[in-house]
């Protein structure tokens, strides 16, 4: 077993390079709806039981599936409202059961990324030939669905082994979620090619916040807008990144969708603000930043 | 490595739609359009989780929530849940009728053995009454045999219409627990609808091999009993997300032309205490406030929506 990731150096939050977004930006803020899948009768991972109850685990199965049949479309709604396009953490087999909301999808411009082929699906115990055949899987039905490349990744429940990143970067992955050791991007180490990380966040994510840890709705909107103002004061002097993760059957009750239009609100009348997808940020910093970040990384972050 | 099986990458049931054969897809926006009774926007559907929970139920597979959480005997456990349906189902039964709402239980159906007086109090407001299993230790999972399922589905039925006639023809499992066989049981025992399934704001039609049933909604995650028991909220955070539920819902409807549903999931051993009451009765008043209302029982809601959609909707 490894003691640490070891994909990453240790890059104090202090003279790092400066990171300058698209006109003047101080923060890129973009938006990942996760949607999914879980089957409602998956096979067995050694590490990891997908569901709590026996099978078929009715509550948990049907939670989730509010999420594709009614959540996924007031979501949609609430940010199309507000011109903010999301990146999507996309369990791929979403692209055969429900086209429908691919469709949706890309009528409005948003990215579709990898989060595997569905949510009951682990990494954990795959060899490396496994994982490679469903990354490239994954690229060939996201093509189809939509003509987008693959360029992001997030391992299904971040349920990636050891090896994870190395395939990713082999197999063409631009930049990876997996991590959350950072507000900015940063170079990712792996054994061969080139993979960087944009922040995800398990902070700033419904899953922790409104269904771990019990928080109402008008105080999910504080802590998201909190932490929108601390980055945006922190961006003016280097670039930050703020990424709000969001789950249709959480975020899309009705109870909960108004915390959504009220953070929206919030960050879009904002000036300094670059609504990006997962693939600009990642774009924008392999090309502009990545080699500074290196080299000041081999100085010895002076 | 040695990796996982093969057939962990085989996934034989990815195709169009749903990965069983219970309910076709349907996305909310193209769910066909209803009218409720009067023009109103919204149904209101108040559903008491009346639930008898055994100090001696199993804890395995696993346990309902509220069930006994602490070392047998736990009488804190016990006569806490009983308070529901001693004192709590009173309080929230006399709440509702001075506002004219009517009230669907789902009664575990022990109680009517049990407690012969709440049965006849209960018909006396005109509650109706949803079956809602044998008690909250008989849980439904894959772990039960078929013929020991259906036995304690055909014992909770009988006890149910034994007392209130056919009428009872709604069934919601504990702990909106279900295995494989349930939902085709529940047709082959003639009842019409279910509420275990959450996964929808609107009913649609389930299909089983003995006939079909209604899906009605009923959330868990917004539910007194997952808000205020599971995740140790306070009372005015669960009455403000009913409060905003009904107000996103009752603009869909505006929006849309369609009628949409609330159901409130109230459980009377968190909901009856005294200290509750007022949270609660301001909820029900500032629903009452907006107007366009339907108040209905789930029975009646499930009948309004069928003569519209008719089958397979």
């Amino acid at each position: 077993m490894l003691s640490e990731p070891g994909h990453y150096d240790y890059m104090p939050w202090r003279r790092r390079p400066r990171i300058s977004w698209p006109n003047g930006a101080r923060i890129a803020f973009w938006v990942a709806p996760n949607i999914e899948h879980y089957e409602l009768d998956p096979p067995p991972n050694a590490r990891r039981m997908p569901w709590t109850r026996p099978q078929p685990d009715v509550l948990g199965y049907s939670w989730r599936d509010y999420g594709n049949r009614v959540g996924f479309w007031r979501m949609a709604d609430v940010m199309a409202r507000h011109g903010v396009r999301g990146s999507v953490s996309l369990n791929v087999a979403v692209c055969d059961h429900y086209p429908e909301i691919i469709e949706r999808c890309c009528a409005l411009d948003w990215e579709l990324f990898s989060h595997g082929t569905y949510n009951t699906r682990y990494f954990y115990g795959m060899t490396e030939d496994q994982q490679r055949a469903v990354i490239r899987e994954n690229r060939e039905t996201i093509l189809r669905a939509s003509g987008q490349s693959l360029d992001g990744w997030l391992t299904p429940a971040i349920s990636n082994d050891e090896t994870t990143q190395h395939l990713l970067a082999e197999e063409g992955i631009k930049y990876t979620l997996d991590m959350l050791h950072d507000d900015q991007p940063t170079p990712v180490n792996v054994r061969k090619g080139e993979l960087i990380s944009i922040p995800y966040s398990l902070e700033i994510n419904d899953v922790p916040l409104l269904a771990m840890r019990n928080t109402p709705p008008e105080r999910f909107a504080a802590i998201c807008k909190a932490q929108f103002d601390h980055l945006y004061e922190e961006g003016a002097e280097s670039g930050t990144v703020m990424c709000m993760p969001l789950h249709p059957f959480l975020i899309g009750q009705p109870h909960r969708i108004g915390a959504l239009d009220d953070i929206l609100r919030h960050v879009v009348r904002h000036d300094k603000v670059w609504l990006a997808t997962g693939r600009e940020i990642a774009a924008w910093y392999t090309e502009h930043h990545l080699a500074e970040a290196k080299a000041w990384i081999a100085a010895g972050t002076p | 490595m040695t990796g996982l099986p093969d057939d962990y990458l085989r996934y034989p049931l990815r195709r169009r739609g749903m990965d069983h054969d219970l309910y076709p897809f349907r996305v909310l926006p193209q769910a066909r359009p209803v009218t409720w009774p009067g023009g109103a926007r919204v149904a209101l559907c108040c559903a008491l989780h009346m639930g008898h929970f055994p100090m001696d139920m199993p804890l395995k597979p696993f346990i309902a929530p509220g069930g006994m959480e602490r070392p047998y005997p736990s009488y804190w456990d016990y006569t806490l849940r009983d308070y529901g349906n001693r004192i709590g189902v009173y309080r929230l039964l006399k709440s509702l009728s001075a506002r004219a709402l009517p009230a669907t239980a789902l009664l575990s159906a022990v109680l009517a053995k049990r407690y012969p007086v709440l049965m006849d109090d209960l018909e006396a407001a005109g509650v109706e009454i949803v079956c809602g299993g044998l008690d909250m230790g008989h849980l439904h999972h894959s772990g039960v045999a078929e013929a020991d399922e259906r036995a304690i589905i055909q014992e909770a039925t009988g006890l149910l219409r034994a007392r209130f006639g056919q009428a009872v023809r709604g069934w919601h499992s504990p702990a909106h627990s279900e295995s494989a066989h349930t939902q085709r049981m529940l047709a082959e025992a003639g009842f019409s609808y279910t509420s275990g399934w959450a996964n929808d704001d609107m009913p649609y039609v389930v299909t089983t091999p003995a006939g079909q049933l209604i899906a009605m909604p009923l959330s868990q995650d917004l539910s007194d009993q997952r808000m205020l028991h599971q995740q140790h909220m306070a009372t005015e955070e669960f009455t403000q997300a009913i409060l905003a539920a009904h107000a996103v819902l009752d603009q869909e409807a505006q929006e849309t032309g369609s009628g949409r549903i609330l159901t409130i999931p109230i459980t009377p051993w968190l909901m009856g205490h005294p200290h509750r009451m007022a949270a609660f009765n301001q909820m029900l008043d500032g629903i009452l406030a907006r107007g366009s209302l339907w108040p209905a029982t789930m029975g009646e809601i499930a009948t309004a929506w069928q003569s519209q959609n008719g089958a397979g909707a």
